[in-house]
């Protein structure tokens, strides 16, 4: 029964994608890093990401059984049977228009809250900080923080500290970063934080994130930019906020640096430091 | 006739061509690198350029046949040895024996490529052998046999050239498509930049913390290729060779100075050689004797009308296959005689002038701690800007816009008459340079104090931004004109200079302190 065998071997590549999917994880065939997200907004988001999984694997595996099922049967019709017409079922218009609509529906003002809380600045967590101002360049990412104990301005001050593809922040609650483009459009990706976010020419947007586990992440311009653009790599390193701090007050010593021979405890700091 | 319907036998193999054909366009060998030569060079004539071309490759190569040429202060990896004799009563096979190294022999093992310096071997056909085992406890090295045995105390080396060609890899992927193959700063991408990227042929580097007369210290590479330029194309490589140790960063600053240094040989001999030898010179000649030929046969020729009989007959001018039949007999003699002297004493130079380079002695360390960056400094320094002494305000304007009225000069090209086509600054690579607008606070050697001072107190190697220090100002004055021209960009926000708000400005904490 030739018929019979293709209906079962279609059916097997539906077993093999469900398979394939069910042990990616344990390969690292999947999310960047260890395949967890490392910050508060970033896990509500795979939450999200998981629910609409569940949904679609649910939906996949029945239209599988359904067509699998209809394969089967019509591979089985003898040549006399008589020819059975679904088409133009009124009910079953109703009812593949209705549910699918709800889920889209539910699944639409479910993420509402996650986005707002992403994206809608009232709603950012209270006492989020800017640490940072990120402009973005053909073809790098330069970075301002304001002093220690200061708060960025808008504008450039005389005691900022400036590094260059190398955010800073401080681990364990959130902070934000304004950012910034000098020339055409880019886009900062975080992936391991789930951060990602248009930089666009004219705007200074902010950008909130808490990281949860102290690390360094690989951050990359996401934005197609030039022809430069796979150079835009850089890191996150989130430290504990002792860390940052004395990162902070290292930076300085060095950005202020006078050419004349260090002190001891500057050479021991930058020892430390590397 | 054929005959084909268009049924599945028949297309599929033709759709299958097709695909194939697409997918594969574009395949196929990729050209050779090369370094390319100066436009100097190839006005050579035939066989002086020959004599260059040949002189450059024995020292340096080309780019798939490097040459460590070890009289160049270059760290091309690898390690050196001397062969120990074995122990008494020790009896080692012929293609075993003790090694005392120079440095640590890390990376030394099977499969290391080792290359006989001194000795009976060195002199043979084949001076290189295969690392078969190596014991780091005994410091035994055992090699591929091949029937010779070493002496003690001949000299070798192993994995020479390690770290070059691990920068040229590096080189090749990140720095080659704008700087180029030959660090001409003509890379496939270097037309649509502003300002154009760097030439190292020349071996100048801007931004340095050596003095005006020294080359580029290997830190001040680094700290270009870490950070980046601001203001140019030039982008941070921080995470470049990231958890590597540094490796990769190490070998391309390596790899950059090794063709900076092939650049400036290959610069030098040609200027050697091109005031005689090039065929556009010998051009120039040719119309030059014919026009004054001319000139006298046209004296001759009036005089001989006056009636004046006394009137000598000028010589004809000699004719351009004439003019290179002489260039030539004298260049052989050139090259033979003194050619290879000249290329002992440039290399000489080259190789000195980059060792320099790394002698501590070629910093700059001011003798004063950094002035107190308070108003009554940031007006010595406003004062020092706009004097005759320093001239500052002359490019940089009097606000440090950038807008000083030299920007409308017409500059003369260095070491000549002649004047660049266009209006304002050029650097000495003949690009147009705007001066630095200070109130942008972008600072393209870095934006440390003593790198401000640095630029003022050695300049801006080739370009017209001069050296100060040392001379035409102390180190004290240097500070001050730091503090006013680091104040530019903020003085909106804080009214640094203007003597008006001196009063509640001098309480002011020095920045970053």
């Amino acid at each position: 029964m030739a018929g019979r065998f293709w209906a079962i071997f279609f059916m097997l590549a539906a077993v093999v994608t469900v398979g394939f999917s069910a042990i990616g994880p344990e390969f690292r065939w999947w999310f960047p890093g260890d395949g967890h997200a490392h910050s508060t907004l970033g896990k509500k988001i795979d939450d999200l990401f998981y629910l609409i999984l569940i949904i679609v694997t649910v939906t996949y595996i029945g239209t599988h059984v359904v067509l699998g099922y209809v394969l089967w049967r019509g591979a089985g019709i003898q040549k006399n049977d008589k020819v059975w017409f679904s088409h133009g079922s009124h009910a079953l218009e109703v009812i593949w228009t209705i549910v699918p609509s709800g889920i889209l529906l539910f699944i639409a003002l479910y993420q509402m809250d996650v986005w707002r809380n992403y994206r809608v600045k009232s709603y950012f967590p209270p006492k989020t900080e800017a640490v940072a101002e990120v402009t973005a360049r053909q073809f790098e990412w330069r970075i301002r923080y304001p002093a220690r104990g200061k708060k960025l301005q808008p504008r450039p001050q005389p005691d900022d500290i400036y590094t260059v593809n190398d955010i800073r922040v401080p681990a364990g609650q959130p902070v934000a970063i304004s950012l910034r483009t000098d020339d055409v459009q880019h886009a900062i990706f975080i992936p391991e934080l789930r951060v990602k976010q248009d930089a666009v020419p004219g705007l200074v947007i902010p950008v909130w994130f808490e990281v949860t586990d102290t690390g360094t992440y690989d951050m990359v311009c996401a934005e197609l930019c030039g022809w430069g653009h796979y150079k835009m790599k850089a890191r996150v390193v989130a430290t504990s906020e002792e860390d940052f701090e004395a990162w902070k007050a290292n930076a300085a010593k060095e950005q202020f640096y006078d050419g004349l021979p260090a002190a001891p405890e500057a050479v021991a700091a930058k020892a430390g430091d590397e | 006739m054929l005959r084909c319907k268009l049924s599945l036998p028949c297309w599929l193999p033709l759709m299958t061509g097709l695909c194939v054909l697409v997918l594969t366009v574009g395949c196929g060998k990729n050209p050779e690198a090369q370094f390319a030569w100066r436009d100097s060079t190839l006005d050579l004539l035939p066989k002086a350029r020959e004599g260059v071309e040949t002189a450059v490759n024995d020292a340096f190569g080309t780019p798939h046949d490097l040459v460590a040429w070890d009289k160049l202060p270059v760290h091309f990896g690898g390690v050196q040895g001397v062969v120990q004799p074995p122990a008494e009563g020790e009896k080692l096979p012929a293609n075993q024996f003790h090694v005392q190294w120079d440095g640590s022999p890390d990376g030394v093992g099977a499969g290391s490529e080792l290359l006989w310096m001194t000795g009976a071997i060195a002199k043979s056909k084949h001076p290189t052998a295969v690392v078969v085992k190596y014991d780091d406890v005994t410091k035994t090295l055992e090699l591929k046999s091949k029937g010779e045995a070493p002496a003690a105390g001949d000299r070798l080396a192993v994995g020479l050239g390690s770290q070059l060609q691990l920068g040229r890899m590096v080189y090749m992927k990140n720095c080659n498509h704008c700087h180029g193959v030959a660090g001409d700063g003509n890379g496939p991408t270097a037309q649509y930049l502003n300002p154009r990227p760097r030439d190292y042929r020349l071996g100048l580097f801007k931004f340095t913390s050596t003095l005006s007369s020294e080359k580029a210290a290997r830190e001040d590479l680094d700290r270009i290729i870490t950070y980046g330029i601001p203001g140019t194309y030039m982008p941070s490589f921080l995470l470049l060779g990231n958890n590597d140790g540094g490796k990769e960063k190490a070998a391309v600053v390596e790899y950059v100075r090794w063709l900076a240094m092939r650049g400036e040989m290959e610069k030098r001999l040609v200027d050697e050689l091109s005031g005689d030898y090039s065929e556009s010179g010998l051009v120039t000649e040719a119309e030059k004797e014919k026009k004054s030929y001319a000139d006298a046969k046209s004296e001759y020729d009036k005089a001989r009308k006056a009636g004046n009989k006394d009137a000598e007959k000028p010589e004809p001018a000699q004719a351009l296959s004439q003019l290179k039949k002489a260039a030539g007999e004298e260049l052989k003699k050139f090259l033979e005689e003194d050619f290879p002297g000249t290329i002992n004493d440039t290399s000489d130079f080259i190789a000195d002038a980059w060792k320099r380079a790394d002698d501590p002695a070629s910093l700059i360390v001011p003798t004063v701690a950094r002035v107190t960056d308070d108003a009554a400094s940031r007006e010595r320094g406003r004062l020092l800007y706009m004097s005759d002494k320093a001239k500052c305000y002359t490019c940089h304007g009097a606000k440090g816009r950038g807008n000083g009225p030299a920007i409308e000069d017409f500059w003369k090209k260095p070491g000549s008459n002649d004047t660049y086509a266009r209006r304002g600054l050029h650097d000495t690579w003949g690009n147009p340079l705007p001066p630095r607008d200070l109130t942008r606070g972008q600072y393209r050697g870095g934006r440390r104090p003593i790198d401000v001072f640095a630029r003022v107190y050695a300049g801006i190697k080739g370009t017209p931004m001069p050296a100060f220090g040392g001379t035409v100002l102390k180190d004290s004055d240097i500070w001050d004109i730091v503090n006013y021209v680091m104040s530019l960009p903020f003085e909106e926000q804080i009214p640094s200079a203007k003597p008006a708000a001196a009063p509640h400005m001098a309480a002011t904490e020095p920045v970053g302190q």
